[in-house]
């Protein structure tokens, strides 16, 4: 007789962060998810902690997140690859350049020891960075760390707190009654529990949509690649030309970037994430960035589907109606922040409160938003921008 | 409506179908990667050549004209005008579908040496053959293993087969073409080993064998290949008794058995299902090869193409095509008698995956790699809970992504297939219910700077996403 006091929908990084917070505060917790383990943007994901110096509402979640990661290898009791070296943003075009320093002034509203650096400043943190680099924003903090193992670290360690995993149990609805969460319907059958942690990324819409609830996502499909190994060129967490780039423990070059394809997504179904030939133009940015890269090879390319707010903003909400459901969702940084959200949501689903800063965080930042607010920001689905 | 037609591999039905296409008048473009360039060679695929490829390779226009010259239909699409890429990878397939709509005309990525390029086309007959399938043993990594097509394209494609003295692993068809074509060139079989009782290929050929001398040692394995720097001989072992003997040899051809290279279809998106006669995913087809992706067509290796030819010549209706499949002997079960004979007179060390030197007891114990200098704090398995019964119970990346095991520098194409076989043996699960390894494009490991963009369009600069403006408003 299945008997769960909390139903997690997804199993991404998010959900399993979240599953292992609740089950190691005492909760019995059954992950549920359509596909398998980290299969859509967890498994896309660069890898970053982002401390949010561009939207500084969410930074003081993201430094509680930052504090987490640096023993989260040893909590878990498997590698995560994490690597405290710090983060560049870079700009390589005076334009650029002018839009990042007014940037800054953003990013100096957090805590965060931010500093804007020239090109030379850079090049002599990363030597293989090109000369058109003109400069950019650093920090010593923050880092990355591997996705595909960080999100495996959180499903293993909670279940060797005896937690469960169902994968390909797609859930169809929420169920509700008398204003409390009840359970889940999924396409094996109904299960009930006493609370529900909604972390399926877009998904959460779907499933919020029949309950009146507006969570406002667009869901948007990216792709990634990787390079074969080079001798170590750097250890910080680079973004710079539009791309995301960040060499791993192996010596691979993984990077991102790209337009965006914003899609929409059916409930209960994995979603497809083709490539296209927008890698080659990657390629291109990459040797642009890092001239050195051209010795290397292109060896594998993936997409995956990230999910986006209209601030591209995290979201944490606990709902009064129905009573139990918590949802959560990040709008494509939910990597970094992994750590911090799986206790804030934890922590509501159990204590009702928590000690997670999320005041500015909330559904309620978009009460007044349009129905046709995806169109109007041109995401609806078929639109390729930004 | 076949419009423009790009045929992906220059088998005899590659060639076959592009003259017939060419003829009924359409613009048919035919794609083949051979002759490889050596560092494609070593990435060991589609066939496996291993650690020693002759020097000889590197006269690359005495190569080209020896693969041109070993195949008339091929110089027949050449003066016939059909548009024939040799030394070409087509890396990539790009069409619209769920999730992309902004491809527009369907796409093959094509890259030479020299450069690469997008070719527009309305159609693509997927006839990409075989490749070979080497399991591992110990000194499996040494100059002078390699797999039976690999050896058969050394001594009769390129000419340039330089063992003098082969041990065999496998007795199937594809083994018995190399020890005929290794006799005809004059190459001392000095040992065959077989996993099963008989020989596979039929008595006829056993009864050859007998006859020329060779000896044939059934109910037996490779338990290593010895040599410091490359095979100077090979360790036999009984399956009966384990007893073994020692042969001298410099080289060891792997002819158990080829796979499809169902890459491509596989990246596509085709709808694939498993076939234990050829020990493979395959793409879902109907009698003509169609795929589930519209004008997507695959043509089985050596495969009859009579439908899909009609198609092409202009008729509506063809005659039922019987299907081959059925035909055949079950190729998993001799493959998956190797793995489990291979991997029980072998020891857990054995590096299963070469780019990532991780052996098989590290991939089914899901170590992590030893450059973390980290391990799991408890045991895990890699079969899934769940109840959806139609839900695969392995998923074949999830390994990878844990192990490495198929993440390096040859794709997967070595060590995935045993791979997914030594889970289903380990693991007691289906091959069937074991979730393949992704397939990704590129299909070949390719330099960036052959295959960087330089055409990149003013309107996909602008939308390029530039972080970290994301949260500007409009």
């Amino acid at each position: 007789m299945d008997n769960f006091d909390v139903i997690v929908v997804g199993a991404g990084i998010l959900g399993l962060s979240v599953a292992y917070n609740a089950q190691k505060g005492g909760a019995r917790v059954l992950v549920l998810d359509a596909g398998a383990t980290a299969y859509e943007a967890s498994s896309r994901a660069t890898g970053y902690l982002s401390l949010r110096g561009e939207t500084p509402a969410e930074s003081p979640l993201a430094q509680e997140a930052e504090k987490l990661w640096d023993g989260l290898s040893d909590e878990l009791g498997y590698p995560t690859e994490w690597t405290q070296k710090g983060r560049i943003w870079a700009a390589f075009h005076e334009r650029e350049l002018e839009e990042l320093k007014q940037l800054y002034g953003s990013f100096r509203k957090t805590d965060v020891p931010f500093e804007f650096l020239d090109g030379d400043a850079l090049r002599q943190m990363i030597p293989c960075l090109s000369e058109t680099c003109l400069g950019g924003i650093w920090t010593q903090r923050s880092g990355h760390a591997n996705p595909q193992r960080t999100s495996q670290a959180f499903a293993w360690a909670f279940s060797d707190l005896g937690g469960e995993i169902r994968e390909h149990t797609p859930v169809l609805e929420l169920l509700v009654e008398g204003g409390k969460a009840k359970g889940v319907r999924t396409a094996q059958g109904e299960l009930h529990c006493g609370k529900v942690a909604l972390c399926a990324a877009a998904h959460n819409t779907l499933l919020l949509d029949p309950l009146g609830i507006r969570f406002p996502l667009a869901p948007v499909r990216l792709e990634a690649l990787v390079t074969t190994p080079m001798p170590p060129l750097f250890d910080q967490a680079f973004i710079g030309n539009g791309l995301s780039i960040r060499q791993t423990k192996r010596g691979n070059l993984h990077m991102n970037g790209g337009p965006y394809e914003w899609i929409d997504l059916d409930i209960g179904k994995e979603a497809a994430k083709p490539n296209t030939q927008i890698v080659r133009n990657i390629l291109r940015r990459a040797i642009e960035t890092m001239p050195v890269l051209k010795g290397a090879q292109f060896l594998r390319s993936w997409a995956g589907i990230v999910d986006m707010a209209p601030d591209q903003m995290t979201t944490i909400h606990a709902f009064d109606n129905p009573d139990g459901l918590v949802t959560a969702a990040c709008s494509g940084h939910g990597f970094g922040m992994a750590p911090a959200v799986g206790i804030a949501v934890a922590e509501l689903l159990l204590k009702g409160e928590t000690r997670m800063p999320i005041d500015q965080l909330s559904l309620d930042r978009f009460k007044s938003i349009s129905p046709e607010w995806r169109t109007r920001r041109n995401w609806q689905a078929g639109q390729y921008n930004t | 409506m076949l419009g423009k037609i790009v045929v992906v591999g220059a088998s005899s039905a590659g060639c076959t179908l592009a003259l017939a296409a060419q003829a009924a008048g359409h613009d048919v473009t035919l794609v083949d990667e051979h002759p490889q360039a050596m560092k494609d060679m070593s990435f060991d695929a589609p066939w496996f050549y291993g650690a020693a490829l002759p020097s000889a390779l590197l006269n690359e226009n005495s190569i080209a004209q020896a693969v041109l010259e070993g195949s008339p239909t091929l110089m027949e699409c050449l003066e016939s005008g059909v548009d024939l890429r040799v030394s070409t990878v087509l890396w990539g397939a790009f069409r619209d579908g769920p999730n992309c709509v902004n491809v527009g005309r369907p796409k093959v990525g094509l890259v030479t040496r020299e450069g690469n390029e997008m070719l527009e086309h309305d159609t693509l007959i997927i006839a990409t053959g075989v490749r070979d399938f080497v399991p591992s043993f110990k000194g499996w990594d040494l100059p002078g293993v390699f797999g039976g097509k690999a050896g058969i394209a050394l001594l009769d494609l390129y000419q340039v087969y330089e063992g003098r003295r082969t041990v065999v692993l496998g007795t199937s068809d594809l083994a018995m073409r190399f020890i005929r074509s290794a006799r005809a060139r004059g190459v001392e079989i000095v040992a065959v080993l077989e996993v099963g009782d008989e020989v596979e290929a039929g008595p006829e050929a056993a009864a050859w064998l007998a006859g020329e001398g060779i000896p044939v040692h059934l109910a037996h394995v490779i338990q290593e290949a010895r040599g410091k720097t490359a095979v100077a001989g090979a360790t036999c072992i009984s399956l009966e008794n384990g007893a073994t003997f020692a042969v001298a040899c410099d080289t060891i051809a792997v002819a158990i058995a080829t796979l499809p290279n169902i890459e491509l279809p596989a990246a596509m998106g085709c709808r694939m299902r498993y076939e234990p006669a050829v020990a493979s995913w395959v793409p879902e087809v109907d009698a003509l090869g169609t795929t589930s992706l519209e004008n997507v067509f695959w043509v089985e290796d050596e495969g009859r193409a009579e439908g899909l030819l009609a198609l092409i010549g202009g008729q509506d209706h063809v005659a039922d095509v019987p299907s081959r499949a059925t035909l055949r002997r079950n190729a998993l079960d001799y493959i998956k008698a190797w793995v489990a004979a291979l991997h029980q007179t072998g020891q857990d060390d054995v590096v299963l995956c070469q780019c990532e030197t991780v052996s098989r007891g590290a991939f089914c114990g899901m170590t992590p790699p030893t450059y973390l200098e980290s391990r799991l704090r408890h045991e895990q398995t890699p079969v899934t809970q769940g109840e959806n019964l139609k839900a695969p119970r392995i998923n074949q990346d999830f390994l990878k992504r844990m192990t490495r095991v198929s993440m390096g520098h040859c794709q997967g194409k070595r060590c995935r297939d045993e791979a997914a076989v030594t889970l289903s043996i380990r693991f007691g699960v289906d091959l069937q219910a074991i979730r393949p390894a992704s397939y990704r494009f590129p299909l070949r490991p390719i330099d960036l700077g052959v295959i960087a963009d330089d055409d990149e369009s003013d309107e996909i600069r602008l939308n390029w996403q530039m972080w970290p403006y994301e949260t500007r408003q409009d």
